[in-house]
């Protein structure tokens, strides 16, 4: 009777791992195919699943060929980096700083400021784009890395999720450090950040994220191949040579690599951005 | 003491105007400043070199009598009706395996979510490929079922075919947050149920379900809130078509502002944009938002 139950409850067990498992890699099957195809003789792409020789030929055409055609990948990814690294150090910082006087200073300010970000977050991105396209213009950044970075040097939910931290952190800390005669900046960097983190991690995380996968502004404001991030160069390279699939994929393969390296990394704060942002 | 307490006051408040300036300069360069240029490119003709033109409301008539506002409209309703149902559905179903999964869970909740973090240019890429007529899923289907399907060349298909896609990419992002609604049903609610004879089919109608409300009602607002922003796998696989049966209200935005000139026209679309996903947002609130009390 025990065992028959025992047994019941294996087989049970069983199924629904087997079945998690099918369906996991029905999820990574995507990524999987990817990064085989990027490795495969150009013939092979769409008729085999596991090439018969691994070789770097789309690598190599995609970093140095379409490098002569005009398409400079590596730059790219440089490109990418360094706005990416830009944007999200200034997010980082600049929303600890407001944050903390949202959450700590008692200003006459403070409640505006608060509801002001509030009153930001409300409003779609999409809805600035054209607006926002036309205010970058007049100050003549068009086609500059300025254009790519400025507009997001800060952020209204960045500060909103540092303010939140901010404020459960109890005032004996910020007393005793003033006590010691510290300034305010000493204070958020050496009390505040090091005590919310995780918030900071996800902060960046998102940040980074978000900027890296970001495509459509970029497109919009970016016209010479040097400048452009990763993912517009990818997207122009594919509209004019679609047919070249092996460099393709290898070019989506580098775009997509960082992200996920920073996501295997950081899952723990990933995790934890992902049920505290909304609640 | 009264003098001490003003002075202190007085450095709260140079302190708090002195860190948080900076950040109201910025927004009002880049939030305040476009904002009045939204308003201002709405009720206005331009094609961004020859004088302004102001028109009043006639964007706005020229919108509701534009065929492809209604166009773009109904594109929208298709791709919710799509995603919705079977995103919720999906992440719903895998909140619960996530939740009975003893072991491997790390490596369950990471297949699910790394599609999440994926660039949209390269996932857009990848799914072209895939779903490409003479791509992997296509022989697939033809070698075992004898079936070939036209993914994103069907007009008809080619919106459920993205629809799958940004189902695939955010069911894991989706399932955790209902995990974390999960997470805070009583448990004994589940063995007052079992004493009472309660299958598990009545359980989750009765017990998970209503009490995931608050979960439910945010994944919505978190899916209406995607829909209206989609441009990068139109723009990236199908370019709108077929039959403009893949246009976004991103992608119209994108072709009146930049390719035909046209900033004040796609500054109307962007705000009517922005409101119908607003007003959808309160209906869909209004409609199924419950009070739940965990008592």
């Amino acid at each position: 009777m025990t065992s028959r139950k025992k047994f019941a409850q294996n087989t049970r067990a069983t199924v629904f791992y087997t079945i998690m498992f099918a369906v996991s890699l029905i999820w990574l099957y995507p990524y999987i195919w990817l990064f085989l195809a990027s490795f495969k003789p150009w013939n092979e792409i769409y008729t085999t699943f596991i090439p018969s020789h691994f070789t770097l030929k789309s690598y190599s055409y995609i970093l140095s060929i379409a490098n002569q055609m005009g398409y400079p990948f590596l730059r790219g990814l440089l490109n990418s980096i360094f706005i990416s690294v830009a944007v999200t150090v200034s997010v980082v910082i600049t929303s600890a700083l407001v944050g903390y006087a949202v959450a700590k200073v008692q200003f006459s300010g403070s409640k505006a400021l608060f509801n002001f970000v509030i009153y930001q977050m409300l409003f779609p991105g999409f809805m600035f784009t054209v607006p926002l396209y036309i205010v970058v213009r007049s100050f003549g950044l068009l086609d500059t890395y300025a254009a790519m970075i400025v507009p997001s040097l800060m952020s209204a939910w960045g500060v909103f999720m540092f303010s939140q931290s901010f404020k459960s952190i109890p005032n004996d800390y910020i007393e005793a450090a003033k006590i010691d005669g510290a300034n305010f900046f000493w204070v958020v960097f050496n009390v505040m950040i090091p005590l919310s983190r995780s918030t900071m991690a996800i902060v960046t995380i998102f940040t980074f994220i978000g900027i890296w996968d970001n495509f459509m502004w970029p497109l919009i404001v970016m016209q010479s191949h040097p400048k452009m991030p990763l993912a517009v160069l990818l997207a122009v390279f594919n509209k004019t040579y679609g047919s070249y699939v092996g460099p393709i994929l290898a070019g989506s393969v580098i775009q997509t690599i960082p992200m996920v390296i920073i996501f295997v990394i950081f899952r723990k704060y990933f995790l934890q951005g992902i049920s505290m942002s909304f609640k | 003491m009264k003098s001490n307490v003003r002075t202190l006051k007085r450095v709260e408040n140079i302190k708090g105007w002195f860190l948080s300036g900076p950040y109201w300069i910025f927004a009002a360069i880049f939030f305040g400043y476009p904002f009045i240029w939204l308003v201002v490119l709405a009720f206005s003709k331009w094609n961004f070199i020859s004088p302004r033109e102001t028109v009043w409301l006639y964007n706005f008539v020229k919108l509701f009598r534009d065929p492809m506002f209604w166009t773009v409209t109904w594109n929208t309703t298709r791709f919710m009706l799509y995603f919705i149902p079977m995103a919720l559905s999906l992440s719903i179903a895998l909140a619960i395996a996530f939740a009975r999964a003893k072991r491997f869970k790390t490596f369950f909740a990471m297949s699910f979510l790394i599609a999440n973090v994926s660039s949209g240019v390269a996932y857009s890429i990848i799914f072209t490929q895939l779903f490409s007529t003479n791509g992997p899923v296509n022989n697939f289907l033809y070698n075992h079922f004898g079936i070939f399907i036209p993914w994103f060349s069907d007009p008809n298909l080619a919106m459920f075919s993205i629809a799958i896609m940004v189902t695939w990419k955010f069911i894991g992002y989706y399932a955790l947050i209902f995990l974390s609604g999960l997470q805070a049903i009583p448990k004994e609610l589940y063995e007052a149920a079992e004493i009472d004879g309660a299958t598990k089919w009545t359980q989750f109608w009765k017990i998970t379900l209503p009490l995931l409300n608050p979960s439910i009602v945010m994944v919505m607002v978190l899916a209406i809130t995607l829909t209206f922003g989609i441009f990068t796998e139109p723009f990236m696989i199908t370019g709108g078509g077929p039959l403009n049966s893949t246009q976004t209200f991103m992608m119209v935005i994108y072709t009146d502002a930049f390719l035909k000139y046209e900033p004040g026209y796609a500054a109307t679309m962007s705000i009517v944009a922005a409101g119908l996903s607003f007003a959808l947002i309160l209906l869909t609130r209004k409609l199924i938002e419950r009070k739940v009390d965990f008592a």
